[in-house]
């Protein structure tokens, strides 16, 4: 369900990869350094975004050192320094990846939740710890989503709401001072969340017809049993219109934010990158073979 | 503190007139009140739409050239007109549905007066009020249909919105809000996907294909008039 969120590689200037990658490195050594090891292996696009994001709105210098790391031992590379955005990124990585896992486990029996969840508990209770709101806030929405999934409900708005709310959660930093900029992060974190939501279900709908597990688009236009392709493209205008004109919202939210660095970097991702995900998953373009093809 | 209208506009300073209104228009399409219609965030837009034209207007004065004056009144005017009658829209709903307070029991009001009140609880922002009427009303007719959509918009349910409107217009297509509002929905979605930068990265370079029609197209042009570029066809 996670790491839709990413920049359009092709397009970014190489100075630009390398500070996202800085980024992105210091999010994972931040979160190596304050919830162990193995917590590294459970980074994901998205919440780099989100520091990115958030560190953007602060006008600071960017600040950081070429470094070698475990994951990377060959190479030195550029290493931005922590700050409390990526302290922040990590806690919610944490606890989002937890409930991600826990809810594998909980739904399929699967293994690797099982044994993730297993592995996280420790830093997840540190991260609840640190913010106990926002992980109440969260419980109650996946509650609620867990109850619209079991009830099968068929409007793909409404199950998509609960998960948007909590990327809503996830977005509204306290650390960010501007009550309107909070505001702006809020609607853009709900409609991202629309966004992934809509986008991984579109994508997961032959995995879950195999596995006859719910599907908020098969239940909501009402897959018959016959041909998938077709179904898939008899609804892609629909589930289209959904996607993009989410991403319109995030734009703009996005366009609202004081935004005081990176802008090549965001511009890339909110004006290019998402369209191109999109693109991706409806039009169904093999993701591995892209991704060699780059 | 009042803010530096160059970094406002975000130009350099000393930019040239061109550039100022250049940079002017752009952020007045981005931020304008069409754009920003049933969004949480409209007010946020709406004091940024402020403080551009305040800058503009600042920067225009300094340069005191009535030229160029007179370009930014026009534009300005025009840039107000729809924010303007949106607000007059919105005056004549409040006033109008100030009466109907008094009365407390639905049941006693027409259905037109509901609309006007689920109207003006939605520009107020008051979703869940505006909700609460729309279920109560018994009459679904294509105003229902349409209000409903606008409801769902606001609150993030695009798809459902999208339906109600689109069927608010199937059932009247006459009408020019409702085929209006979805029009808009349409506008900005693909408004989103051919936005400057996903288009500057992902058309403009030239590739072959381009080349050999551009190069058959000319030398069509020149065989018109009676000259030839390419001799052998």
């Amino acid at each position: 369900m996670f790491g839709y969120v990413e920049p359009d590689k092709p397009e970014l200037k190489i100075r630009e990869y390398d500070v996202f990658r800085g980024y992105y490195c210091s999010l994972c050594k931040t979160l190596g350094r304050r919830y162990g090891q193995f917590s590294r292996l459970t980074l994901n696009y998205d919440l780099a975004f989100l520091y990115v994001l958030l560190d953007s709105l602060s006008s600071l210098p960017i600040r950081g050192k070429i470094q070698r790391c475990i994951v990377h031992p060959l190479k030195k590379r550029f290493i931005l320094f922590s700050n409390n955005f990526a302290e922040y990124a990590s806690d919610m990585n944490i606890i989002l990846m937890y409930y991600n896992l826990e809810d594998k486990w909980n739904d399929e029996r699967n293994v690797m939740g099982g044994s993730g969840t297993l592995a996280l508990k420790r830093a997840f209770k540190k991260a609840k710890k640190r913010h106990p709101e926002k992980c109440a806030s969260i419980e109650n929405h996946l509650t609620r989503l867990s109850d619209l999934e079991k009830q099968g409900c068929d409007s793909v708005d409404e199950v998509a709401e609960e998960f948007a709310a909590i990327m809503r959660d996830i977005f509204e930093c306290e650390s960010i001072e501007d009550e309107n900029d909070r505001k702006a992060l809020g609607w853009m974190g709900y409609n991202l969340g629309r966004w992934i939501y809509i986008l991984d279900a579109y994508e997961d709908i032959e995995k879950d017809v195999k596995n006859n597990s719910y599907n908020p688009l098969v239940s909501q236009y009402g897959f018959k049993g016959d041909n998938i392709k077709d179904f898939k493209e008899s609804i892609r205008e629909k589930v289209n219109f959904a996607l993009t004109y989410s991403l319109s919202e995030v734009e703009k939210a996005y366009s609202l934010l004081a935004i005081e660095k990176n802008k090549g970097i965001l511009d890339n991702i909110l004006y290019s990158g998402l369209i191109v995900r999109t693109d991706k998953v409806l039009q169904e373009r093999g993701i591995k073979d892209e991704k060699e093809s780059l | 503190m009042k803010k530096n209208p160059y970094k406002v506009l975000g130009i350099k300073e000393g930019a040239s007139y061109d550039e100022i209104k250049r940079a002017y228009r752009e952020l007045a399409k981005k931020y304008h009140p069409d754009r920003y219609q049933n969004n949480p965030l409209a007010d946020l837009a709406e004091e940024k739409m402020r403080e551009i034209n305040e800058a503009y207007e600042e920067l225009m004065k300094n340069a005191g050239n009535y030229q160029y004056r007179a370009d930014y009144e026009e534009s300005y005017n025009n840039s107000n007109a729809s924010q303007g009658t949106y607000k007059q829209q919105y005056q004549q709903q409040q006033s109008g549905s100030y009466s109907y307070n008094t009365q407390y029991q639905y049941q006693y009001e027409n259905e037109s007066d509901l609309e006007n009140k689920v109207r003006m609880y939605i520009n107020n922002g008051n979703i869940a009020e505006a909700q609460r009427i729309l279920d109560k009303m018994k009459n679904r007719n294509a105003a229902w249909y349409y209000l409903q959509g606008l409801v769902f918009l606001r609150r993030g349910w695009y798809d459902r919105g999208y339906s109600s409107i689109q069927r608010a217009v199937n059932m009247d297509p006459a009408n020019f809000e409702y085929r209006n509002a979805l029009n808009n929905l349409n506008q900005q979605s693909t408004g989103y996907r051919h936005n400057n930068y996903y288009r500057n990265s992902y058309n403009s370079s030239p590739d072959m294909c381009n080349l050999c029609v551009n190069l058959w197209c000319l030398d069509t042009f020149c065989e018109c008039l009676g000259g030839d570029l390419i001799s052998c066809c």
